[in-house]
């Protein structure tokens, strides 16, 4: 039974958070990530499998090849920063749409 | 590739005003001024120059007197069709559609973010949560170890 680890503390290591930074520009070899620490290449294994475990990466085969691809959906906080922008911009529009609804008026009934 | 569902926004929405005044009120800093930024705000808009590259500065004002400055450049302007911005901090790029439809227009807002900027604003947000903590447990070990001194 694999204990499901918890999101902030995947990130809350600073070579993990490098490694989910590096794989969010695009997919990596995953030895490809591994030199480019100076820590052992099993420390950064055990990085990726955190990672991994967290659903925060993606292992994807190709050939004899491993690539990390970024995955992004288990970081809920993400949607709620994302939701504040579209409240701020769904109010922009109720705006726009009240400032034409004037506009309209005013040309109405003539300036 | 990578999943683009958690850095996208979509916003529809039909106006109930004709195609030439929707692109009127967009593209006149003047009119702008008057409805762009949160409610009770109002804004300076400095410079506007609706070209593929132009800039568009303007300074939003709040409420209680703070003042948000804010950049962005043009991409794409086709007249009654698109506008296409960059925005800077938190980078985004958003571009609006119009479409006509009688006495109505369809507007189309579509926005996306920068991956790695959101990630960083998310970690930036949780490590700011956890010094907060972090200082609270200091806080109270600090007072702990004050009482037992006095004690």
């Amino acid at each position: 039974m694999i204990q499901r680890r918890d999101v902030f503390q995947a990130i809350a290591d600073p070579t993990r958070r490098q490694i989910i930074s590096m794989v969010a520009e695009q997919p990596l070899n995953v030895n490809a990530i591994a030199d480019s620490f100076d820590v052992s290449r099993q420390a950064i294994s055990l990085h990726i499998k955190i990672l991994v475990e967290c659903e925060l990466l993606k292992i994807k085969k190709q050939g004899r090849e491993r690539y990390c691809e970024v995955q992004l959906d288990q970081l809920r906080e993400v949607d709620k920063w994302l939701a504040q922008y579209r409240k701020l911009f769904e109010k922009k529009l109720d705006n726009l749409e009240n400032y034409l609804e004037k506009l309209k008026q005013e040309r109405q009934h003539g300036k | 590739m990578e999943n683009n569902d958690t850095r996208e926004l979509l916003i529809t929405r039909t106006l109930n005003a004709p195609i030439e005044l929707v692109w009127e009120v967009w593209s006149n800093p003047e009119h702008i001024a008057k409805w762009w930024g949160p409610t009770g705000f109002t804004n300076t808009i400095t410079k506007m120059d609706m070209v593929a590259g132009g800039e568009w500065v303007l300074t939003m004002h709040g409420p209680d007197g703070t003042n948000y400055p804010g950049k962005h450049f043009f991409k794409e302007v086709i007249e009654f069709k698109r506008i296409c911005y960059e925005h800077f901090h938190p980078h985004f790029v958003a571009t609006i559609d119009f479409e006509a439809d009688g006495d109505q227009t369809h507007l189309t807002w579509h926005m996306v973010f920068d991956t790695t900027e959101i990630l960083q604003a998310v970690i930036k947000a949780h490590n700011a949560a956890e010094g907060l903590k972090q200082n609270i447990e200091k806080l109270s070990a600090y007072l702990a170890n004050k009482m037992n001194n006095h004690a």
